[in-house]
């Protein structure tokens, strides 16, 4: 399994920010490739039933392509964007072990 | 709801149950401690494992640090649970978790677990109430048929009896659970958290020969703890720093006070629904003092207490397998979309849809 994740921040200007039409100027991406769709959507449908608990301050979007499972999220702020992303992380986490350890040729 | 640790308690759980043998498994996280149990509808319990965060004397726990506790346990609990009841998942008929209430981090860890698990192995959840849980556990275990309701705990007071469908909320506290006044009050005079708080006050309590006047705050069905918490936090310093008393005599007093009070709310509602059994649960229903001043009341009232110790009373895995399970057996489970958590979920919100039906439909919903 491999992982790959990029940053992004715009918007460290203000002024610039006060500006701008969307206020989403922080975002995060996260591609995580289990090389298998059935394990990438079972994680995926696992994280999707929890909802962001501030939607009008973050949102969170999952795809699902090749294998990957994909994660953009977009915040209005930076502390927003990280909070959610180091939650999201440990579910994410704890989804994939348990596939993992649990998934086919488990053993007991 | 956990022993008597401060905050609320998650748990989450998942009962299995084949048709031919009623296995049940299930996981509870809940407060400070995560578990998993397997169950059969019959109330035998196979495995139920459990693990508990103990936090540094003084100290109590917070929703983040018990979340990775949980993280960190979760999977080698649910190992441990299958060996234990020596069990494969095929063998599971559903998966049940804890949908609260509790804090929310905690809750999850059990939620996401069972999400992934369900769809690994293809089977139903179901999400249990974690107070509806205890009143069952508590009446499989000590064979209380439709007793009045004491549930205490960290998190949690409630006065509860059935009624129409329901487990009716008669009387509760109105800020903080007894368990967590007990817990705090543990913390000021730094009390080890091992095994729990509220354990070593009662031992201490024990020792006590002095009773220190306490307020005592009952409020019609309802009682109120943080007003004696504030009132004996400030004076058990000044106190003790005078030689007035000693630590064993103001945990003597306080548990006298409190449970005084939880006694007489109770004694209300049998009164009320004309019910003269009492059934305590809750972590903080394993205190013998507790289980003593309830017994005398009942006693006078023709009545019987029931009461579970420490392996029962505590939040556990087992708990939560049963009541989804009991649920499940009455053709009850949750959707993928709505196996949610929260933090607020009352008592009275669940239907006891498995008590409505107990003279007709029983356990054939299993097999169908």
């Amino acid at each position: 399994m491999s992982f790959d994740l990029n940053w992004v921040f715009v918007g460290n200007n203000s002024e610039m920010a006060a500006v701008t039409a969307s206020p989403w100027d922080f975002s995060c991406d996260l591609e995580v490739d289990f090389e298998s769709d059935e394990n990438a959507s079972i994680v995926h449908a696992a994280l999707a039933v929890d909802k962001e608990l501030q939607p009008d301050k973050v949102k969170r979007q999952m795809s699902i392509a090749n294998g990957k499972l994909s994660v953009h999220f977009e915040a209005v702020e930076a502390r927003f964007l990280r909070t959610s992303f180091s939650a999201f992380m440990d579910v994410l986490t704890l989804a994939t072990k348990t596939v993992e350890q649990f998934g086919q040729g488990m053993e007991l | 709801m956990v022993a008597y640790l401060c905050l609320l308690s998650f748990l989450f759980t998942y009962k299995a149950c084949k048709d031919e043998e009623n296995d049940c498994s299930w996981f509870e996280g809940s407060a400070n401690k995560i578990g998993v149990g397997v169950v059969t509808l019959d109330g035998t319990i196979l495995s139920n494992p459990r693990h508990t965060y103990i936090t540094p004397p003084g100290q109590g726990f917070l929703p983040r640090e018990t979340a990775q506790h949980h993280l960190q346990h979760v999977l080698p609990l649910i190992k441990s649970a299958l060996e234990t009841a020596g069990i494969t998942p095929d063998k599971i008929d559903c998966l049940c978790y804890t949908k609260g209430p509790g804090m929310g981090a905690p809750l999850q860890v059990s939620a996401v677990v069972v999400r992934v698990l369900s769809l690994l192995w293809k089977k139903p959840i179901v999400g249990v109430n974690h107070c509806v849980a205890h009143i069952e556990m508590g009446r499989i275990v000590t064979g209380a048929d439709d007793p009045v309701v004491l549930y205490v705990s960290g998190g949690n007071t409630q006065v509860i009896a059935y009624s129409e469908g329901r487990y009716r909320i008669f009387g509760e506290t109105i800020d903080i659970a007894v368990g967590n006044c007990l817990d705090r009050f543990a913390r000021v005079l730094t009390l080890s958290n091992d095994p729990s708080p509220g354990y070593n006050i009662e031992q201490l309590a024990k020792k006590g020969e002095k009773f220190i006047d306490l307020p005592y705050v009952v409020k019609g069905m309802d009682v109120s703890f943080s007003g004696i918490l504030s009132y004996i936090e400030a004076t058990a310093v000044e106190k003790l720093n005078n030689n007035e008393c000693t630590p064993a005599d103001l945990c003597y007093s306080l548990q006298e006070t409190v449970f005084a009070m939880l006694v007489e709310i109770t004694e209300r509602a049998m009164a009320h629904c004309d019910k003269n059994d009492v059934l305590i649960v809750g972590g903080v229903g394993c205190n013998e003092r507790l289980q003593d001043m309830m017994r005398t009341m009942c006693s006078e009232r023709g009545g019987k207490l029931f009461a579970t110790d420490d392996r029962y009373c505590i939040d556990n895995g087992a708990m939560i397998a049963y009541t989804g399970l009991l649920e499940f057996a009455h053709g009850v489970s949750t959707p993928m979309e709505e196996s949610t958590f929260t933090q607020r979920f009352r008592t009275d919100e669940v239907h006891a849809i498995w008590r409505e039906k107990k003279a007709s439909a029983g356990i054939n919903g299993l097999n169908s």
